[in-house]
């Protein structure tokens, strides 16, 4: 994936050529999906959320400036998206509660019972923990970015981050731990 | 490496940005301190178990979704660029008049204050000559007056004194006003009454009325405080 190449694809949206956007849009909304999925615990809100991301980016294209990644840049929008929609939403149903939900409406029948039990554990255990810790995790874990990248997505020191992270893998493995019958210590 | 230092570097550790010599460093730590291995190992088993989270497919719908969006966002700017802006044509249209250079700015600005000036003067001559204002100020001041002798009446202090406060507010008062007035510094009981009244009547001690009426009750007034502001009026009407 080359990223300049997607700095040019997004300065000629900026510069009025939108078409271009489809190309971006190709290329980032798995990604994309994936990433509020393990966030919100909920397939419809994540497909919605995804079309509210560009949408965005169709708003601001204005301003979007070619020196930043656009990588970046499209995260934040991503994240404010998604704390955007934490606000809006009145029915405040906690994601442990959506994931069960999730795993028993649609389970997935190529899974074996054992797989699936195992994949609803983690994604309770990951949403059990606070915000920042989910996103940090998810961010280097799932979506590949490095620690650096979530710092400057993040405005913080890339210290910070490792903390952030050591500390995310710990909760969640002590969260996995309880939810596996265990007692946390 | 202290083990606070080994373990600051386990998150670089589980996303393998870490350099070999870094990486031996740890292994080696590691295989002879057990709190930091047993730390190690449970990060990394919590580690690689996120990784039996498939990654999943969105639906169709989100790329039929997007399309139609950004055909609609497409459409939108056509119209916009099909229809100008009415400021770009407002730009334009000064653009080509030349209204842009300074001088010719400083020149329609002075024309617009000159035909401002020009108009406020003319409708205010038209005003005067129908009298409608004049008319407007007398019935007001006659309002005020009957407001005053009304209030003035009044068995309650404080709507007296709103009748004094009135009274004071007339710019020529009439007979019945000042009579009102002179009668409460005669006869009414309640000395800060009284004392209202005659600041009131002060506005008014050019009048010939007010002057004698003020020489007069002087000498028949017991209340010392009465008589100090009578002795103060008649003062300031010597000035």
């Amino acid at each position: 994936m080359n990223k300049a190449t997607d700095n040019h694809l997004m300065e000629q949206v900026r510069n009025g050529n939108v078409e271009k956007l489809a190309i971006l849009f190709e290329r980032y909304q798995v990604m994309l999906y994936n990433f509020f999925l393990r966030l919100t615990g909920n397939r419809s809100i994540s497909e919605d959320l995804v079309q509210d991301v560009f949408i965005r980016l169709l708003k601001y294209r204005s301003s979007y400036q070619g020196q930043n990644k656009f990588i970046i840049w499209l995260y934040k929008i991503a994240r404010n998206t998604h704390i955007d929609y934490l606000r809006k939403r009145k029915d405040q149903v906690s994601l442990s509660k959506q994931w069960d939900e999730a795993a028993s409406q649609e389970p997935s029948p190529s899974e074996k019972m054992e797989q699936a039990q195992e994949i609803a554990r983690i994604n309770q255990a990951l949403a059990k923990l606070p915000l920042k810790k989910r996103e940090v995790l998810i961010l280097s874990r799932f979506q590949h970015l490095k620690y650096e990248e979530i710092a400057e997505l993040f405005g913080c020191h890339i210290g910070t981050v490792k903390v952030l992270v050591h500390r995310a893998i710990k909760e969640l493995g002590k969260a996995y731990f309880v939810l596996s019958g265990g007692m946390a210590s | 490496m202290k083990c606070t230092q080994i373990k600051e570097r386990f998150p670089d550790f589980l996303i393998g940005e870490i350099d070999e010599i870094t990486r031996k460093e740890i292994q080696e730590h590691v295989t002879l301190c057990d709190s930091c291995r047993e730390e190690l190992e449970s990060l990394s088993a919590i580690w690689a178990k996120l990784g039996v989270l498939p990654e999943e497919q969105p639906s169709n719908k989100v790329r039929r979704r997007f399309y139609a969006m950004l055909e609609k966002y497409k459409q939108t700017l056509k119209q916009e660029k099909s229809r100008p802006h009415l400021g770009k044509l407002l730009d334009g249209w000064l653009e080509r008049w030349a209204l842009r250079r300074p001088v010719f700015q400083f020149s329609f600005a002075f024309l617009l204050l000159v035909v401002g000036l020009a108009a406020g003067y003319f409708l205010q001559t038209s005003w005067q000559r129908n009298g409608e204002i004049n008319l407007l100020r007398q019935e007001v001041h006659q309002i005020r007056q009957i407001a005053a002798v009304s209030l003035l009446r009044q068995e309650s202090l404080s709507e007296q004194l709103r009748g004094i406060g009135w009274s004071s507010r007339v710019e020529q008062p009439d007979e019945a006003t000042l009579a009102a007035l002179l009668s409460t510094v005669e006869s009414e009981t309640d000395i800060n009454l009284r004392l209202d009244a005659i600041d009131a009547l002060l506005l008014f001690r050019d009048y010939p009325m007010v002057r004698q009426e003020l020489v007069q009750s002087i000498s028949e007034h017991t209340s010392p405080l009465v008589e100090i502001a009578l002795t103060l009026a008649r003062n300031v009407n010597h000035l």
